[in-house]
C-alpha cells in the first residue's frame, strides 16, 4: 500500500475552505506527488459544513480512505464529522483563540495556532486558512516552497503585495508550530520527485476535451454538479472562436445546441438531474433529424431534486431509454479523469460519424474530485477528428435526387446519410421531428417509415461493427471472481484490489466505459464462478444490463447514501458478496 | 450564390395542406418574397418552425430548415445564428407556440436581440388541434375546451415584446401582400431581434377575428405621419391601445446592437482544426 498522507480543511461553507484545499492540492502536486482530492458539501452557500480532503502519495493513487492524518479545523463541527477517521497519530489545527472552545480527544495531537491574529500580523485577518496551510506543512515536514509557488499561482494576478503577504502568513503558521511544539514523534514527512503533474477534475477535463475536439458553441442553464463545465468552457472557448451561451432553461439549451449542431458547429449541452429530464423532449428530434449533438449529464443524487451536492449513479436507465418512441443513441460514461477528456472527443467524433444524439453520463464523484497526472495524459498531438460524411461544394451532387433536391436523410447502406451545411450550394433541406423521407419532408407512407427507422437503427449496427467497444481491464485475468463497473468508481476498485491480494482473494475486474452499444462480456462472465456488479445507484441498472446481456444472475453492490465508494469499503463488501448466496 | 434569386427558388415543390383561404398563404408568400427581396439565397438562409398549422411553413419552403418541438423553434434559431453569423435566420411559428409553451423562449430571445427575424402567424387559435383557445383569444370566446370563453385577458405580444426591451416591433396582415411583404423585409433588414405578429386569420375554426373583421379594423401606422416608430413613449400608446388593431412598425430602435455585436461572436464555427488546435496543449499547462 502506497505510503500516503490524509489531509482534510474544514468549516462553514463561505469559509474559502475549497480555495485553501486546492492551494494546498496544487503545492502536493508541485512537488511532484499524487493528490486524490474529494469534498464534503451541503447545497449551500454559506452555513452548513464543508470540507475540503486531500489524500497524497508519491505513488499514484485514486481513491479516497477513511483516514485524517492532519485536520484544518475551523469549527467544532469539523472535528466532530471527521471524529471516525482520526486515530492516534493525527494532529489538529485549530485556532484557540476563537470563541469556540475546541473538543478534541485526548489521544489525537492538538495543535493550538491563533491563525487569526498571526495572519492579522501578516496584513489582514482572510489570510488565516494560509497560516493553517502554513502550520500543516512543518507538521507534515513539506517545504514551505511549494506552498509558496501555489500561493503566487492564485493570487498572482492580485499583484505581488498580496502574494507577499499570503507567503508571510504561511511562513508564521509554520514558525509558530516550529517554536511552540515538538511533533517529530508523529513521524510525517512527505518526500518530493522531479515529476510535472497537473491537477485537475473530471468537469474541467471534459471541457478540455470539448475544446480539443472542435466543440465551438455550448448551451446551458446552471445546475450542480454540471455548471463547472460551462464556467471551464466561458471564457476558454472564445479563444478558439467559439461561444458559450446561458440559456433560459434546459428546454432551451438543448434546443440551442440542436441549433448550433445543424448550423455545422460542434455542439454541446451539460446537465445533470432535473435539468436532463426537461431535455428528454428533444432527444427524439435529435435522433429523428439525425443531429449530431453531446449531451452530458454529470449524474448527481435524485430522484426530483434528490440530494444535489451527493454522488450517485442513477440515471443510466434515464440515457438509455429516455424520451418517447424508441431513439437510437450511443451512451458513453468515461471511468477516470483522463477518459473525461478523452472520452469527450471520442464522442463528437461518434455524432458526426453517426448523426446521432451521444450522451456523455459522468457523475459527481468525478466532477468535483481532483486528481493528478502527467501532462502527457491529455497528449493533444493524439486527439484525432472525424466528421463523417460531411459533403462541400464539389461532393454535394452525388447526392441530389433527378430533380436536384438533397437527400439529407438518404437510406443508405450504412444507416449514415450525406450531411451538408448551411451554406454549401444545393444543399438545401428540411430537417424535421416528423417522420420523414430521404428529402426530409414529413411522410405517413408506411414502406417510407419503415424505411426510415431501419436507417436509423443501422447506424448503431454499423458502429457496433466499426467502432471497438472495448472494456478496462485489472487484476486478475484468470481469476473466478469477476467484479463488474461503470463510472467512477474504477479508481476505488483498483485500489480495492490491493487490499484483497493482502487477504489472498484474488480479482478480475472490468470497468465498462461504453453503456450503448457496448462490449459482449457474454465469455467473461461464463468464464466468472462469481459475477458483481458495483455500481452507485439502489436498484442496480448496469446489473440489469448485464443479467439480460449474459441471461445468468449476478451479484450486486449497491451504495446510494450519496457518497462515493472508497477502497477498504469496497475490498470489505466484495469479500462479503462472495461468500453470500446468489439472489434468487 | 446567385445575385438574380426569385422569391419562387424559396417554394418548395410540396403542396400546401393547409385549408383553401389559410391566412398561412399569404404570411408564407410574403416571408419568401421579403428573404428574396433582401438578397437572401435559399443555400444561406435557415428556416426554423414551431409546431402547428403555421409551423408547416418551414416543409412548403426551400431553404436549410428545421421543424422542431412545439414551443422550441426560437432557441434552435438561436443556436443557429450564434454558430453561424453568416447565415440568414428566419424563425416561423404560431400564437400558442410562441406565446403559451414557448412564451418563456420568446422573452428571452428578445432580449437577446440575436440578428434574426421572427414571424408569428396569430390565428387567436390553436388550428392544427382542432381549435382550442389560445393565449390571444378573446376572453368571451367560447372553443371546445372554453365553452363560455376561456374568462381572462389576452396576451398582448406587442407589449410582450416591449416590456422584454425588444429593438423592433411590428405587426401586419397576411391578406395585406405588399405591406406584410415589406414589414417582414425591415424586419429582416433589422439590426437585432426582428419580431412580427402577422393576423393571420383560421378560416375554419375561428368565425371572430376574420378577414373582414381585420380589414373593417385595421389602422395603417403608415398613413399617421405623426407615429416615429424611433420613440419608444408613442410606441407604447400604440401597443397599449386595446381598442384598435394596427399594422405596420410600432417600434425600432436605432441605436440597437445585436447580439453577437455585444457578444463579439463573429466566427463561422463550423470550421475546426484536423486535430486538437495548435496551442491546445496551453490548456493541460493550465493545470500545473
Ligand atoms: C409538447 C406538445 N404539446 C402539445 C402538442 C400539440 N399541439 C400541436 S400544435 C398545437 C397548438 C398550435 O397552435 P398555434 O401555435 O396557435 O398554431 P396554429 O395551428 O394555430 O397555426 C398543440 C397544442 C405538441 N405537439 N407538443
Ligand atoms: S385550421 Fe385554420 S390555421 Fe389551420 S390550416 Fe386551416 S385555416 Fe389555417
Amino acid at each position: 500500500m502506497a505510503e500516503d498522507l490524509n489531509w482534510a480543511v474544514g468549516g462553514e461553507a463561505g469559509d474559502g475552505i475549497d480555495s485553501t484545499g486546492k492551494i494546498f492540492a496544487q503545492a502536493l502536486s508541485r512537488a511532484g506527488r499524487h493528490v486524490f482530492t474529494s469534498k464534503d458539501f451541503a447545497s449551500r452557500i454559506r452555513g452548513g459544513y464543508t470540507a475540503y480532503k486531500i489524500r497524497t502519495s508519491v505513488d499514484d493513487i485514486q481513491s479516497v480512505v477513511d483516514r485524517l492524518d492532519i485536520l484544518v479545523a475551523l469549527t467544532q463541527r469539523t472535528i466532530d464529522e471527521n471524529l471516525d477517521e482520526l486515530h492516534e497519530g493525527s494532529a489538529v489545527i485549530y485556532d484557540g483563540e476563537r470563541s469556540w472552545e475546541a473538543e478534541i480527544p485526548d489521544e489525537i495531537t492538538a495543535v493550538d495556532v491563533p491563525l487569526k491574529s498571526l495572519a492579522e500580523d501578516a496584513g489582514g485577518a482572510i489570510m488565516r486558512n494560509v497560516v493553517a496551510l502554513g502550520a500543516a506543512c512543518e507538521i507534515a515536514n513539506f517545504d514551505v516552497e511549494y506552498l509558496d509557488e501555489s500561493l503566487e499561482k492564485r493570487f498572482g494576478g492580485k499583484g505581488s503585495k498580496i502574494v507577499e503577504n499570503n507567503k508571510e502568513a504561511a511562513r508564521l503558521g509554520q514558525e509558530y508550530v516550529q517554536e511552540n511544539y515538538d511533533l517529530d514523534h508523529l513521524g510525517y514527512s512527505l518526500e518530493t520527485t522531479d515529476n510535472d503533474y497537473v491537477l485537475l477534475n473530471g468537469n474541467e477535463a471534459i471541457g478540455m476535451g470539448a475544446i480539443a475536439a472542435g466543440c465551438r458553441f455550448y448551451a446551458g442553464y446552471p445546475i450542480t454538479p454540471a455548471t463547472s463545465i460551462m464556467e471551464y468552457l466561458t471564457g476558454r472557448i472564445e479563444e478558439y472562436g467559439g461561444h458559450v451561451v446561458q440559456a433560459e432553461d434546459e428546454l432551451s439549451a438543448i434546443n440551442m445546441a440542436l441549433g448550433g449542431a445543424r448550423a455545422g458547429a460542434r455542439s454541446m449541452t451539460a446537465t445533470s438531474g432535473a435539468g436532463i429530464d426537461l431535455m428528454t423532449e428533444t432527444f427524439g428530434l435529435v435522433a429523428t433529424s439525425e443531429t449530431p449533438l453531446v449531451i452530458t449529464d454529470v449524474q448527481r443524487s435524485g430522484p426530483s431534486t434528490g440530494m444535489p451536492t451527493k454522488q450517485e449513479q442513477g440515471d443510466l436507465n434515464m440515457a438509455l431509454y429516455g424520451g418517447h418512441g424508441e431513439v437510437p443513441r450511443f451512451v458513453v460514461a468515461p471511468t477516470t479523469i483522463t477518459e473525461c477528456f478523452w472520452k469527450t472527443i471520442e464522442a463528437f467524433n461518434l455524432a458526426e460519424k453517426y448523426q446521432t444524439p451521444v450522451f456523455l453520463i459522468s457523475d459527481l464523484a468525478m466532477s468535483v474530485t481532483e486528481q493528478t497526472f502527467p501532462p502527457e495524459a491529455f497528449d493533444m498531438d493524439d486527439v484525432e477528428i472525424d466528421r463523417g460524411k460531411l459533403v462541400d461544394d464539389d461532393t454535394v451532387d452525388q447526392w441530389l435526387d433527378s430533380q436536384g433536391r438533397f437527400r439529407a436523410h438518404a437510406a443508405t447502406e450504412d444507416g449514415v446519410s450525406p450531411r451538408a451545411i448551411p451554406g454549401t450550394t444545393d444543399g438545401a433541406h428540411m430537417s424535421t421531428g416528423l417522420e420523414h423521407d430521404e428529402l426530409g419532408r414529413r411522410t405517413e407512407e408506411t414502406d417510407v417509415r419503415v424505411q426510415q427507422v431501419d436507417k436509423r437503427n443501422r447506424k448503431v449496427e454499423t458502429a457496433k461493427e466499426e467502432e471497438g467497444w472495448e472494456y478496462r481491464e485489472f487484476g486478475n485475468p484468470d481469476s473466478e471472481n469477476l467484479i463488474l463497473s461503470w463510472g467512477s468508481n474504477e479508481g476505488a476498485l483498483v485500489e480495492a484490489l490491493e487490499y484483497l491480494e493482502e487477504d489472498d482473494v484474488d480479482l478480475r475486474v472490468i470497468s465498462v466505459p461504453y453503456i450503448f452499444p457496448r462490449p459482449d462480456l457474454t465469455d467473461e462472465i461464463e468464464a466468472a464462478e462469481e459475477v458483481i456488479v458495483v455500481e452507485c445507484n439502489a436498484t442496480g441498472q448496469f446489473a440489469d444490463l448485464i443479467e439480460h446481456d449474459a441471461l445468468t444472475r449476478v451479484k450486486r453492490i449497491n451504495k446510494y447514501t450519496g457518497i462515493r465508494f472508497k477502497a477498504d469499503e469496497l475490498a470489505e463488501q466484495i469479500t462479503e458478496k462472495l461468500s453470500a448466496e446468489v439472489p434468487a | 450564390m446567385s445575385s438574380d434569386v426569385r422569391f419562387t427558388d424559396f417554394k418548395s415543390d410540396k403542396q400546401p395542406t393547409w385549408c383553401p383561404g389559410c391566412g398561412d398563404f399569404g404570411t408564407m408568400n410574403g416571408m419568401m418574397k421579403a428573404l428574396a427581396e433582401t438578397g437572401n439565397d435559399p443555400d444561406n438562409t435557415f428556416v426554423v418552425a414551431g409546431i402547428g398549422c403555421s409551423g408547416k411553413i418551414g416543409t412548403y419552403m426551400h431553404s436549410y430548415a428545421l421543424h422542431g418541438v412545439h414551443g422550441r423553434a426560437l432557441p434552435v434559431g438561436q443556436g443557429v445564428k450564434m454558430s453561424r453569423p453568416d447565415i440568414e435566420v428566419m424563425v416561423a411559428g404560431g400564437d400558442g407556440d410562441g406565446y403559451s409553451i414557448g412564451a418563456g423562449h420568446f422573452v428571452h430571445a428578445v432580449r437577446r436581440n440575436v440578428d434574426m427575424s421572427y414571424v408569428v402567424m396569430d390565428n387567436r387559435i390553436y388550428g392544427l388541434t382542432k381549435g382550442q383557445a389560445s393565449p390571444t383569444s378573446r376572453s368571451d370566446f367560447e372553443t371546445s375546451t372554453t365553452p363560455e370563453g376561456p374568462k381572462q385577458p389576452p396576451v398582448n405580444p406587442l407589449a410582450l415584446a416591449l416590456a422584454s426591451g425588444a429593438s423592433f416591433i411590428a405587426q401586419s396582415f397576411a391578406s395585406d401582400a405588399l405591406r406584410h411583404q415589406e414589414i417582414v423585409q425591415e424586419a429582416i433588414e433589422h439590426d437585432g431581434f426582428g419580431f412580427v405578429n402577422v393576423f393571420s386569420p383560421c378560416v375554419t375554426f375561428n368565425d371572430v377575428d376574420t378577414y373582414d373583421y381585420f380589414r373593417d379594423n385595421l389602422v395603417d401606422l403608415q398613413e399617421d405621419e405623426d407615429h416615429d416608430p424611433t420613440d419608444y413613449e408613442a410606441a407604447k400608446e400604440v401597443i397599449l391601445d386595446s381598442d384598435k388593431e394596427y399594422q405596420g412598425v410600432m417600434y425600432q430602435d436605432d441605436e440597437s446592437v445585436p447580439y453577437h455585436e455585444q457578444h463579439g461572436v463573429t466566427e463561422n464555427m463550423s470550421e475546426i482544426p484536423d486535430g486538437a488546435p495548435e496551442d491546445a496543449m496551453d490548456l493541460v499547462r493550465e493545470f500545473y
